[in-house]
């Protein structure tokens, strides 16, 4: 078990830093060569959101400009992915999509799943009264089908990006909540736990010095593998009209506007945008499953 | 047993009540009120104070909130769901028309899950990493990738294309006519199952694994029984239990899911029903169709969990 005097070699490294550059090269090609698959996707899943910052000056067009002279034009060689109704350049809005998607997924997870972690972290440690309301209260959360619950979200505040952002943080909060609760359970009862204690250290302290750094690798488990998640969620939404509204382009809305556009909607505006999010996704999820793997070898191929 | 079953109920029963209080909240918090959402913001304009109050008195939204709570709990209660904005049906119509076609997806989908999923399972894990499992376990991570309104429009478009077909939007009633409704049904339940597949493949593969690791299982091959023996009557049914629970879980993933795949599709189940009011901001529908929903997951998982403690006595006894 955990000596008791291990307490200041969780510090240590701090004292000597090498270079961050030299030490995150070092890490990522460690990564590299043990998951060799996850390293090819974390490069795919890199260069999408590079395509997502850099995506007003890799777009050939203008995402919102109309051209009536190339309406619903199939895919040639000026418009590679076609173009829709009024003639704008689905590649241009595919790529400008992408921003819009990563910014929500990433901002909602990091959102809904600090907070969530933080109130599991609070809710473990103090026990007691407030660890059963706050267990109650996560479990009304999950008793609401994901979807359902960030769609009455998402209507009830009115469409808009913070709007859509707070709709799926919330679906993600039970999840930081349960899984850093069950560490801090486990965490608490610990022998340097109890020699801080004895030291005088208050809970604040003993909370925020000893058990949170603990908690960091299951909280970057946790925002790596619901980032797939979040994205298909933000997707659902634009496609059922309470995502981010037209003309802005995602991925979820142009797969709508694609419907609405008539009885028939031409193939390459169905196609595109969701070949967009299954390769984004699976990128992100295999990524992320690597990263669980590097951090956390004991779940190594479980679910 | 009963005892277990009694404080399940018990708690199924605190968080029906926790949830019906969330919706409400949540459908209370729209910013701007409810009379913008029916008639516009111009039509907004258009109305008198006097009218706009007389309105808001009729729709009962002048009452404190806790009064509209009960309100709306005992008309619940007494079998009435409200009626919508726009439509003259009322909610409780709707469900009772609209409500086969989904259920009929997702008992359908999740029968396709089991099919599919387990066998592919057994497959991939009685020879785990040969060439079979590792096709298997990309092809379930893909499933899981692919968003599943997206795959229906795809199958929807690739019908038409290639055999000129397009299932029928409007059905006659459920037992009229079976041949039409499959035909509105199979659509949706295949994308559905296909989700539902993938995450059952892989918790029944993995489950499998650990069982297979097992003294008796290691007892039963020393007895002399076949290897199938032993999977079909000693491994799987001990690996199954997760699996059942997990399918439980998926109840959400095909509820939330038929939204947007019943509108891929263009099926009028309830899931598209949903679709319209969430658009047409039908603040009550929307509230009664989301309590409804979380009300069937928590049933259903209730349903799962004393099945789970009948088949395995060691959570009984916890």
């Amino acid at each position: 078990m955990t000596e008791p005097f291990a307490v200041p070699v969780l510090e240590a490294p701090a004292l000597v830093p090498p270079s961050f550059l030299a030490r995150l090269w070092k890490l990522m090609s460690n990564f590299a060569r043990r998951s060799p698959i996850s390293a090819f996707w974390g490069v795919v899943a890199s260069s999408i959101l590079i395509m997502a910052l850099a995506a007003p000056w890799i777009a050939p067009y203008e995402p919102l400009q109309a051209n009536f002279r190339t309406m619903s034009d199939p895919p040639n060689a000026q418009n590679l992915f076609g173009t829709d109704q009024i003639g704008r350049d689905t590649l241009s809005r595919t790529i400008h999509g992408s921003r819009t998607s990563l910014v929500v997924a990433i901002a909602a997870v990091v959102l809904g799943t600090t907070f969530g972690s933080i109130w599991g972290l609070a809710s473990g440690f103090l026990g007691g009264r407030f660890d059963i309301i706050s267990q109650r209260i996560i479990e009304f959360l999950q008793a609401f089908p994901d979807l359902i619950l960030a769609m009455a979200i998402a209507m009830a505040l009115g469409s808009g990006t913070t709007t859509v952002i707070i709709a799926i943080a919330v679906t993600r909060i039970p999840f930081g909540g349960r899984v850093i609760r069950s560490v801090v359970l486990s965490l608490k009862e610990m022998a340097f736990v109890e020699a801080a204690r004895s030291l005088g250290a208050s809970n604040l302290r003993i909370m925020a010095q000893h058990i949170l750094p603990q908690c960091i690798a299951p909280y970057l488990i946790l925002a790596t593998t619901h980032l797939g998640v979040a994205i298909i969620i933000e997707a659902s939404l634009g496609f059922l009209g309470v995502g981010i509204p037209p003309p802005t382009p995602t991925w979820g809305n142009m797969l709508s506007d694609a419907l609405n556009a008539g009885l028939v909607p031409p193939w390459w505006l169905v196609l595109f945008p969701g070949m967009a999010i299954t390769i984004t996704v699976l990128a992100f999820n295999l990524f992320g499953d690597g990263i669980r793997d590097a951090l956390d070898p004991r779940l190594r191929g479980s679910f | 047993m009963y005892a277990y079953i009694i404080r399940r109920i018990g708690f199924g029963a605190l968080t029906v009540v926790g949830v019906s209080i969330l919706v409400f909240t949540i459908m209370r918090i729209m910013p701007g009120d409810p009379l913008t959402a029916i008639y516009g913001p111009d039509g907004m304009h258009k109305l008198s104070d006097a009218e706009r109050l007389s309105l808001m008195v009729e729709l009962g939204l002048t009452d404190p909130l806790v009064v509209q709570y009960f309100n709306w709990i005992v008309d619940i209660l007494k079998g009435e769901f409200g009626r919508s904005f726009f439509r003259a049906e009322s909610v409780g119509e709707m469900v009772m028309r609209r409500g086969p076609l989904t259920a009929q997806i997702a008992i359908l989908s999740v029968i396709l899950s089991w099919v599919i999923g387990i066998p592919v399972a057994i497959v991939s894990a009685l020879r785990p990493n040969s060439l079979a499992d590792n096709v298997v376990r990309f092809v379930s991570i893909v499933c899981l990738a692919v968003p599943g309104f997206w795959l229906g429009m795809l199958i929807v478009l690739a019908l038409l294309f290639w055999f000129g077909y397009r299932a029928p939007l409007t059905g006659a009633a459920l037992f009229e006519n079976p041949l039409i409704t499959f035909q509105m049904v199979i659509g949706p339940a295949i994308v559905l199952g296909l989700g539902q597949a993938a995450y059952i493949a892989r918790m029944a593969r993995s489950s499998l694994l650990e069982v297979i690791r097992e003294d008796y299982v290691r007892t039963a091959r020393a007895k002399g029984l076949s290897s199938r023996m032993v999977v079909r009557l000693h491994a799987l049914p001990n690996a199954l239990l997760p699996v059942i629970t997990l399918s439980g879980i998926l109840l959400g993933f095909v509820l939330a899911g038929s939204i947007p795949v019943e509108r891929a599709f263009g099926t009028p189940g309830l899931g598209y029903a949903m679709f319209t009011a969430v658009n047409e901001r039908d603040i009550f529908v929307m509230q009664n169709l989301v309590f409804l929903y979380s009300l069937v997951f928590v049933v259903l998982n209730i349903v799962v969990d004393i099945t789970i403690a009948w088949l395995d006595p060691r959570i009984r006894y916890q």
